[in-house]
């Protein structure tokens, strides 16, 4: 072992770390290596090859996921061995799934052909290998879809189920050219443990595995503006990305920043993920109502809602002393709003009945 | 991720004892072991005896079984109303065409072998009575003096890669940790290798004892011995004669001996897929480093040797390093070189490392009309033409050639052999037992195969090949195992060495 301090990639020093990843010591020194099964939140499989780099005193070339630096390491990631590697694997992966980027990333971004693209390689130059992988076309479940064409058999989504989430629903089945991701018996996702937190979309470079309400609607990603928001399903204040269709002002779908980028390191569950399609439903309030004296409901501004709310309490605060008051906030509140309810319960009406029904 | 107290390691013998991928067999497992539903299926799947139910008779169509006329055993087969079909090895190249039957077969040991002589380490015509003298010497003389016979015989691994067997017992001793463990690979399963069958079958207590001997050596007190499934008889002599040493007393009691069965899938002969399969999981080799000396059954230090070679260890304890070293020409030792293919007499023959393809055939009784090209060691070392047969039969010589001793596997191929159709079903082979785990060898493996089937589909236009050598570059060196990086060997060296009958001469 070296008395180096150091580790060397393309002829830039950077401060030995000890257990530390080349990808990880790369992106110190802002040299980027693609990735395709590779996310920080998983232990590294190795299993795709596109990061493959030189690294003198070995034969063979090695994965920068997985590879863990030595103090003098000397590293390469810019030589033309690697670069054909890339394009090598690229190509592979082209012609064993969907070539044409545009049919490729018709519902979800394709990590796959972005490299496609920044390394040069053309589509569609290999001939369709047809991989014999099986789908679950008749998987009923209303949220997560399949589609083994797509997918490069990365099994970041199942390492993602089992590592993550602890749920282990899906599973690499088969083998060789044949092998898929699957569930126990090909069962559909709603008859497994499968929780619908869709982190095995996330997780997925290629859109093998998608929401199908977006799969339905027919608008690829690249055409939608994410709108970044927090999730108001509970108090943690997981960040989502609201992926919105301007020109039909509909909501799409939600994807989960990158990990790494916010509180829910890139995780959502059900909630967050799926349970957006009330937002359009025809039966959701979207003005404020009040209550004539008839006892029939009607429209009214926000000003006139409020002021009526505001009266009715001070009218009881009036009559029957302010602790005949109680506030209870909803579990969906954010942790900003509870603490708003409280400062209104406590500092506006005097009083200490406050609430969340969260806590019961 | 399995619960606390899951029993990860019992699946694969609980699968088997529900009789394969069944309906229901999947739950109860689950229910038995702990073990998340989804991740049974996948174990289960993986393994082609467990996920297939149906099949009765497994029809080898290797390249010696394919040259002996697999296709008519198939059709005979079938007439009779069998439930068979082709698999891409059963371990029985000297009987090809070969059937492994699943409902139990009578398992015949090969015809052919070298007569006795104590010029061979092994020596598989010798009577296997043990006396267990060599143990007896290695507790008399200590761990330092057989690990120091062990390298001082220049042993190399004979399971295929030929590495030094002394720098894995060394790497194993040097480690901190206790627990340790030695596991016999004993899956042999490259298409024209049949000799690790011979040796447990006919020399039993040779193994043992030397399994007796690197436990000693590594303070290890647990042995696991991972028999193919298909070697039920092998696998029976190997716990006979453990019943044996045991009664006589040869045996340190404190030894626990645990026999687990493959369940059809080549990858597992590939030593951290094996441990992989031992741990119950999909057979998918690990990344190295870290090696198992270090790192390896359980995480723990493990060494893992295979039959031949554990099979060497008492000889080589018994008359000395120097002794063993002096057995072979160019390299150390005497070998086990598996005869099949175009030769008068298939079987398994013990020669010097180092002789030469010439005089092995000799030994095999010659070939079969005018030999046209060979394979040195299996699937994976693709072919040379008859010009070389006068090359050094050892790990560095082959090497050099471009291609390798590997298990030794020799398969001889005379003028009547199209190589583009053997090289086709060298293909077939690597694209069956591919794991699927990376993606060079998963589609690379397919893209070979079906571009020599479109070669063929072609009336022979060379422009379809135009895709070869940029895959077989991408899998030989981006593959993560030793299959993915020879997986394109055989087509590769065909095209080397009979450029005409790819159309590029």
């Amino acid at each position: 072992m070296s008395d180096s301090k150091f580790v060397v990639i393309d002829g830039s020093e950077t401060e030995y770390r000890e257990g530390e990843t080349v990808l990880h010591a790369a992106r110190r020194l802002g040299i980027e290596i693609p990735t395709l099964c590779h996310d920080d939140r998983l232990e590294p499989a190795g299993a795709c090859r596109i990061c493959l780099v030189e690294v003198e005193g070995s034969r063979l070339m090695q994965p920068a996921c997985a590879f863990r630096t030595a103090p003098g390491m000397v590293v390469r990631t810019n030589t033309t061995r690697v670069d054909r590697n890339r394009q090598f694997i690229i190509s592979l992966h082209l012609a064993d799934t969907v070539a044409d980027r545009d049919e490729a990333e018709d519902v979800s971004i394709s990590r796959l052909h972005e490299y496609t693209e920044k390394y040069g390689v053309a589509e569609g130059e290999w001939q369709h290998v047809g991989s014999p992988r099986e789908g679950r076309p008749d998987d009923e479940n209303p949220f997560i879809a399949f589609r083994a064409d797509r997918c490069i058999v990365c099994a970041a989504c199942v390492r993602y189920c089992d590592e993550v989430e602890g749920v282990s629903a899906i599973t690499l089945a088969n083998r060789g050219g044949r092998t898929t991701i699957a569930t126990a018996d090909l069962r559909s996702l709603d008859h497994t443990t499968c929780e619908m937190c869709g982190g095995c979309i996330a997780v997925c470079p290629t859109g093998a595995m998608t929401e199908k309400p977006a799969l339905f609607y027919g608008k690829p990603e690249r055409e939608l503006e994410k709108v970044r928001s927090t999730c108001n399903f509970c108090g943690v204040g997981c960040q989502i990305d609201i992926n919105v269709d301007r020109n039909a002002n509909r909501i799409v779908k939600v994807t989960s920043p990158p990990p790494g980028t916010t509180v829910n390191d890139g995780n959502l569950c059900v909630k967050g993920r799926f349970a957006n399609d009330f937002v359009h439903h025809p039966d959701r309030l979207t003005v404020p109502l009040v209550r004539e004296t008839d006892g029939r409901l009607r429209e009214a501004s926000w000003d006139e809602a409020l002021e009526r709310a505001v009266r009715g309490l001070q009218g009881v605060k009036e009559t029957h002393g302010v602790d005949s008051l109680a506030f209870i906030s909803s579990s969906r509140c954010t942790g900003e709003e509870n603490y708003l309810l409280q400062k209104l319960a406590r500092a506006g009406f005097g009083t200490q009945n406050i609430h969340q029904c969260a806590a019961t | 991720m399995e619960p606390k107290g899951a029993r990860r390691e019992s699946i694969l013998d609980l699968l088997h004892d529900a009789g394969g991928l069944r309906p229901g067999a999947v739950g109860r497992v689950h229910l038995d072991s702990k073990v998340p539903e989804a991740d049974v299926y996948g174990v289960a799947t993986f393994y082609h005896l467990l996920a297939d139910t149906t099949t009765d008779v497994f029809v080898c169509d290797g390249l010696s079984c394919r040259i002996a006329g697999c296709n008519s055993v198939m059709d005979e087969l079938q007439a009779r109303g069998e439930k068979a079909r082709f698999v891409s090895c059963v371990g029985r190249c000297d009987a090809a065409p070969a059937t492994w039957d699943r409902r139990g077969r009578p398992e015949t040991l090969s015809p052919a072998l070298s007569p006795s002589s104590d010029k061979h380490a092994i020596d598989l015509a010798a009577e296997d009575t043990q006396p267990y003298d060599a143990l007896a010497l290695a507790r008399d003389k200590g761990a330092d003096w057989v690990v120091a016979e062990i390298e001082g015989s220049g042993i190399q691994g004979r399971g295929g890669a030929g590495f030094p067997a002394a720098v894995k017992w060394k790497g194993v001793r040097a480690q901190a940790v206790k627990e340790r463990y030695i596991v016999l690979n004993a899956d042999e399963g490259e298409p024209g290798t049949f000799k690790d069958r011979e040796v447990m079958l006919r020399r039993p207590h040779l193994v043992i004892e030397g399994l007796a001997i690197a436990a000693f050596a590594l303070e290890a007190l647990e042995i696991y011995i991972y028999v193919r499934g298909e070697f039920g008889a092998a696998k029976a002599a190997l716990v006979g004669a453990v019943e044996e040493a045991k009664q006589r007393g040869d045996l340190d009691d404190r030894l626990r001996w645990h026999f687990v069965d493959g369940h059809g899938a080549y990858i597992c002969g590939e030593e951290t897929a094996l441990l992989e399969a031992l741990e119950g999981r999909r057979g998918m080799p690990r990344m190295k480093p870290p090696f198992p000396v270090e790192s390896g059954f359980r995480g723990k230090p493990t060494l893992i040797q295979n039959v031949e070679t554990i099979a060497c260890v008492p000889a080589i304890l018994r008359n000395g390093g120097a002794w063993f070293r002096g057995l072979g020409r160019t390299a150390p030792g005497s070998k086990l070189y598996c005869m099949s293919g175009h030769v008068t007499r298939p079987g398994v023959y013990e020669a010097p490392l180092g002789v030469s393809m010439r005089e092995l055939l000799e030994l095999a009784g010659g070939a079969v009309g005018t030999v046209k090209a060979f394979s040195p060691g299996g699937a994976s070392s693709g072919f040379l033409p008859a010009s070389k047969l006068d090359v050094a039969m050892d790990f560095r010589s082959l090497a050099v050639e471009g291609s390798m001793l590997g298990s030794a596997g020799v398969v001889v191929l005379n003028e009547s052999v199209d190589m583009v159709e053997a090289s086709l079903a060298q293909a077939v082979f690597f694209e069956q037992e591919s794991c699927g785990q990376c993606s060079p060898c998963r589609i690379g493996t397919q893209i070979i195969r079906q571009t020599l089937e479109r070669y063929l589909a072609s009336g022979r236009d060379p422009k379809t090949l135009a895709i070869i050598p940029e895959v077989s570059w991408g899998m030989s060196e981006a593959s993560i195992c030793g299959l993915g990086l020879a997986a394109s060997l055989p087509v590769k060296s065909a095209m080397t060495w009979f450029p005409e009958e790819f159309g590029i001469g």
